[in-house]
């Protein structure tokens, strides 16, 4: 078994089957850490927990919604404004939180109907909202408030709202995974088919597993209006409640991040026959046979070769601009979840960075297997990592740039490693064609920062270069290009905006296809 | 009368100004050298706490969780906490000092932290680590109670409580600052150089503004040791600047070890500093020096520039820790400015003594009102649906989306200010922190002017 | 919703094979699978469902079509679970055709032994030989 020992981990002996290498000739059945179990005390690991994998991470998201988070106000503070999903109804969801504020004298009385005046309250805020998702945090879980029945009880007195509850106290499982589920599966027992959409096409998905960081959940939606299909609703970035609420009528289930989303997916499927399709909306062939896939399962496969056509034509120039400056670039790729697969194998065939280091913080051995397979030989994957062996394997592996999030990112940037925010991104969307550009960008602008080459001179003991007041990006990363590589008139480098997604928004201009029946009737 | 104390007339928070206690206790647990504290409750108590200072400071820091699952939670967890401080000190050879800091969760469970760690001290510690210096400090932070704030005000209280011995008198000043800045703690540190005070500063943040090195090898933490910790029982006396954050810890010192105890002012403003130096000078009989003299002169010049031409009458709303909002909204009448709402984003049952509350409440010349308990609701509402006119924001990031939805200027103030390019690094107390402050404002609100077309012209001479 | 019984029963699927079924194959031809392996595990996601069970129906289902295809035979898709897996194996197919040249010189029997033995690979590598200890959980 390839099991990578950390020196700073020697001392818990069970850490040892959480971190792997992949050697020659490994495969899954011989290269798999551990995943998903319970974290170990004092590791300084990254986990967060599950209110936060429920109410942060999934359903925030929803737009037009109040969050309530039902407990002391800190939950609902540190969960608010650190993210960046945003939406097209002015980013409501970012910008308004709710907390029942539970005091002491709530845990021992009970704070059940202060819940109710909360949610009557919060209503009466915003009278436009008549949506509210409520989340039971650790201290209500604790003394046993029920939030359904109160809930229910708005819900008679007010027909005209609605309201969801997702009882996932943060210490329900190892990570912020098991709010994932939980809220999966309650939205699914509480909400879908409680709406009958209106169809308005031969072509209805539901697009799963999407938050709209930066905008991704825009970009892909522009794909999906431009080939004629539905999006019944997306879950859960921009997202509307009630089109959630109507995720059973969709032909196709398309899902994009499974390690938060696949639950959903798997149990429409077997309650109303939708099937689910894997896709990745990160990388030009990812991206592309992601589109010819669900344009094949409705017959038009043609609007999607003719999307991907375009946008090659238009954003390939750049993407091997930055593929050529980034050839060979030692990466770091520590997300959360579904990032080390999605990105994996992506960067490397697409941009030409070598991924030298997987991790998961919350993710399952499911993660690992696609990671570890989307990964080279020699490549150390890590689940639940913690401090010493984040600054461990910094230390021996020495990256050119790491994808993590923001705290570990100032953790390397102290070591020198330049860091992209694997979570947020830098500057997005990174999905899309352009989006796809756009992360090659900010892998270059982090990679070849002046300032980075500056940080390495010890001027005490160091000789002092002297002979030049600046230094480009692009004298650095052309240093050693070929002449050739340098000079091709057939690359760029990116020439899109600072917001992509304010044209989207206004764009209006979309092709209108006849319904199935409409031409029927015509013949 | 024209100023209204009142406490918010809503059950629920919308948009708070405040996480919870916990929070407040690992701010100060990072200020302690080779310290790691163990927040004993569900993973995210920790994780997004960590999240947000590293935000503030754009550093990050150690701070180790205890992992409470669902086992735990019904069974309860101090087998975590054990596990956790085992971990801790088998990993890192330098901690000595380990803060359990509680959470809703395990208090609520009832988990004894205090039994947990006199077994530790008796098995744990004697067994394995007998030849290693080891304290471990309960801290109960239950998130249903208080605040951060008063999460900040408790952990400075029981680091003091477990580490003061009383010795030999050491001449020094206790100086707790509350919950401030690196650049507040330079700021500070600098008073009392000039002073020529000797002086133990509760907490040594200013190395939380740390370098990025050649050798790639810093790392932040606070400096504060245990010997500092220890010698506050033998001090002349403690000045606690700041009342709701390490007011505690100074009358704990005098009540137990008879250090006479000053709460306040919070040095805010050029009338603030001077009554802190005062007060230094009442303590060790030192003279305030001719340098402050002309210092205290660079600031009044500063803000002379500014403050009767362009911030005479602005309206002002401030929210954030009590003691900053308190002092802001004084040396903005100082500034001639009208802090016409004060928002206290706990429920805190002393504000209604607080002297500098009545000497407002006796004193306001306009409609002022100041609300206990606030959310940002309780601004954000005002402005949008009941007519309050401002023209300028003071509070911290949090707050952001009612400047930029509402067309009011704001200064980031207070923690967090993450949106701002390293304000951590500038004080707002001491004449320094008057200067900063006083021109921060007056430039956002030159910024409002030119953006806004609103009599841009008058800066065309100045 | 799915019955106790159910779930069990999708815990206890079958295992097929209890060492590497390729282990014995000539080389030449180890080879030529390992290409299409390397593709698979590199670039799709379908055979990465959650659950043991599941992933033998996606394996059989897309695997067993992407052989049809490739065979020339008329692929059905009666239900839109099979219209899923068809979509899939159109897919692979392509790229099959495309990377594997050596595929045009082969019989239809001979592709459908060919895939079928990507087929007990992939199902050993991510069923019966995997360590993925969450094959077996009953519910999703």
């Amino acid at each position: 078994m390839p099991y990578h020992e950390f020196d700073c981990s020697k001392c818990i002996p069970e850490r040892k089957m959480h971190a792997v290498t992949k050697g020659a000739g490994e495969d899954l059945t011989s290269c798999l850490p551990l995943g998903y179990l319970n974290t170990i005390p004092g590791t300084i690991s990254e986990r967060g927990c599950a209110y936060c994998g429920a109410k942060h991470v999934i359903g925030t998201p929803m737009k037009d919604v109040l969050h309530v988070s039902h407990g002391p106000v800190g939950c609902t503070y540190d969960t608010w404004q650190t993210k960046r999903y945003i939406s097209d109804n002015d980013n409501f969801q970012l910008k308004y939180t709710f907390a029942t504020d539970v005091k002491e004298k709530h845990i021992v009385f009970g704070a059940e109907k202060m819940l109710k005046e909360n949610i009557l309250e919060a209503f009466d805020a915003f009278p436009h909202i008549k949506r509210m998702t409520i989340y039971q945090t650790c201290a209500t879980a604790l003394i046993g408030d029920d939030i359904n029945a109160i809930a229910g009880e708005v819900m008679e007195e007010r027909p005209d709202v609605d309201i969801f509850v997702c009882n996932s106290p943060g210490f329900g499982g190892p990570s912020q995974s098991g709010g994932h589920h939980k809220i999966n599966i309650a939205w699914l027992n509480q909400k879908v088919g409680t709406v009958e959409p209106e169809i308005t096409s031969d072509y209805v998905i539901n697009y799963v597993g999407e938050y709209n960081i930066q905008g991704d959940q825009e970009v892909m939606l522009d794909f999906f209006k431009r080939m004629g299909i539905q999006v019944l609703s997306t879950f859960t970035g921009n997202g509307k409640y009630d089109d959630l609420r109507a995720m059973h009528r969709a032909h196709l289930n398309v899902l994009e991040c499974a390690r938060s989303a696949e639950y959903i997916c798997d149990e429409l499927r077997v309650r109303y026959g939708i099937p689910r399709l894997d896709i990745d909306g990160f990388g030009f062939k990812a991206l592309g046979d992601s589109l010819r896939k669900i344009g094949l399962f409705f017959g038009i496969e043609d609007r999607a070769e003719a999307i991907i056509a375009e946008e090659t034509a238009r954003w390939q120039p750049e993407l091997d601009w930055y593929k050529e400056r980034l050839m060979g670039k030692r990466v770091c790729l520590w997300p959360g979840g579904s990032k080390l697969w999605h990105w994996a194998h992506a960067i490397q065939a697409e941009m030409g960075v070598n991924v030298v280091s997987v991790y998961t913080k919350f993710g399952h051995q499911g993660d690992m297997e696609k990671g570890v397979s989307r990964c080279g030989e020699g490549a150390l994957a890590i689940d639940d990592p913690n401090e010493l062996e984040g600054q461990e394997a910094l230390r021996n592996l020495r990256p050119d740039v790491i994808f993590t999030g923001k705290r570990p990112g100032e953790v390397a940037k102290k070591m020198r490693v330049p860091y992209l925010n694997a979570h947020a991104y830098h500057n997005g969307p990174y999905k899309g064609f352009e989006g796809w550009v756009r992360f090659a960008r900010d892998i270059y602008n982090a990679v070849y920062s002046p300032m980075h080459q500056l940080s390495a001179l010890d001027i005490s003991q160091d000789a002092i270069p002297g002979d030049t007041g600046f230094m480009t990006r692009r004298m650095l990363s052309d240093a050693t290009l070929p002449e050739a590589v340098r000079n091709d008139p057939s690359m760029r480098p990116y020439t899109g905006a600072f917001d992509p997604i304010a044209a989207i928004r206004a764009k209006t201009d979309y092709p209108e296809f006849p319904r199935r029946s409409a031409i029927e009737a015509a013949e | 009368m024209n100023c209204e104390v009142k406490a918010k007339d809503r059950v629920g928070t919308i948009n708070p100004i405040f996480t919870c206690q916990p929070c407040g206790a690992q701010y100060v647990s990072i200020g302690v050298k080779d310290c790691i504290g163990i927040v004993h409750g569900g993973q995210g108590c920790v994780m997004f706490v960590r999240l947000l200072i590293s935000q503030h400071l754009k550093e990050s820091f150690e701070i180790a969780s205890s992992s409470v699952h669902e086992d735990g939670a019904v069974f309860g967890a101090l087998d975590r906490v054990e596990t956790a401080v085992d971990v801790l000190l088998m990993r890192y050879p330098h901690v000595k000092v380990i803060p359990i800091i509680t959470t809703c969760s395990t208090e609520v469970i009832g988990d004894d932290i205090d039994g947990v760690i006199t077994k530790l001290e008796d098995e744990l510690l004697a067994v394995k680590y007998p030849d290693r210096e080891v304290h471990l400090v309960p801290i109960h932070t239950p998130s249903f109670v208080g605040s951060m704030v008063t999460g900040y005000d408790v952990a400075v209280r029981d680091f003091v409580k477990k580490f003061a011995t009383k010795g030999e008198p050491n001449g020094k000043v206790n100086l707790i600052t509350g919950w401030v800045n690196p650049g507040d703690v330079t700021a500070l540190k600098h008073l009392l150089a000039e002073m020529e005070i000797d002086a133990t500063v509760l907490f040594e943040i200013e190395t939380f503004d740390s370098p990025l090195m050649p050798t790639g090898d810093a790392v932040s933490h606070g400096e504060t040791t245990v010997e500092d910790l220890q010698g506050t029982a033998n001090a002349l006396g403690t000045i606690a600047l700041n009342r709701y954050e390490g007011g505690k810890a100074a009358e704990f010192l005098e009540k137990k070890f008879k250090v006479p105890a000053v709460i306040g002012p919070t040095p805010i403003g050029i009338r603030n500093t001077d009554t802190f130096l005062k007060r230094l000078s009442e303590m060790t009989g030192k003279p305030i020096p001719p340098s402050l003299v002309r210092e205290r002169g660079i600031a009044i010049d500063a803000i002379t520039d500014v403050a009767h031409m362009f911030l005479a009458d602005k309206r002002v709303a401030l929210f954030g820790n009590p003691d900053l909002v308190l002092g802001l909204a004084e040396f903005c009448l100082d500034l001639e400015m009208r802090p016409v709402l004060l928002l206290l984003g706990d429920d805190n049952g002393r504000y209604a003594d607080d002297p500098r509350i009545k000497a407002l409440q006796e004193n306001a010349e306009f409609p002022m009102e100041i609300v206990t308990n606030a959310d940002l609701w309780d601004l954000e509402d005002r402005i949008k649906n009941k007519g309050l006119e401002l023209d300028l924001i003071l509070g911290h990031s949090k707050g952001r989306f009612i400047s930029i939805d509402n067309g009011v200027p704001m200064v980031r103030v207070g923690f967090p200010t993450y949106d701002r390019a390293g304000l951590f690094r500038h004080p707002v107390v001491g004449y320094a922190g008057a200067t900063w402050l006083v021109e921060q404002i007056a430039n956002t609100l030159f910024t409002d002017m030119e953006y806004k077309k609103n009599k841009e012209w008058l800066l065309n001479v100045w | 919703m799915a019955g106790k019984e159910k779930n069990v029963a999708r815990a206890n699927y079958p295992k097929l094979y209890t060492s590497d079924p390729l282990a014995e194959v000539e080389p030449e031809l180890r080879a030529k699978i390992g290409e299409m392996e390397n593709y698979i595990m590199k670039n799709c996601l379908w055979q990465f469902n959650s659950r043991g069970w599941d992933r033998r129906t996606q394996n059989a289902g897309i695997l067993g079509k992407t052989a049809q295809l490739l065979a020339g035979e008329e692929v059905e898709t009666p239900t839109p679970m099979e219209k899923c897996h068809w979509v899939d194996a159109v897919m692979l197919a392509r790229e099959f055709r495309e990377r594997c040249a050596w595929l045009a010189g082969m019989s239809g029997d001979e592709i459908r032994a060919v895939i079928g033995k990507l087929h007990a690979r992939i199902d050993w590598l991510t069923i019966d030989g995997s360590l993925n200890q969450e094959l077996t959980v009953q519910n999703y």
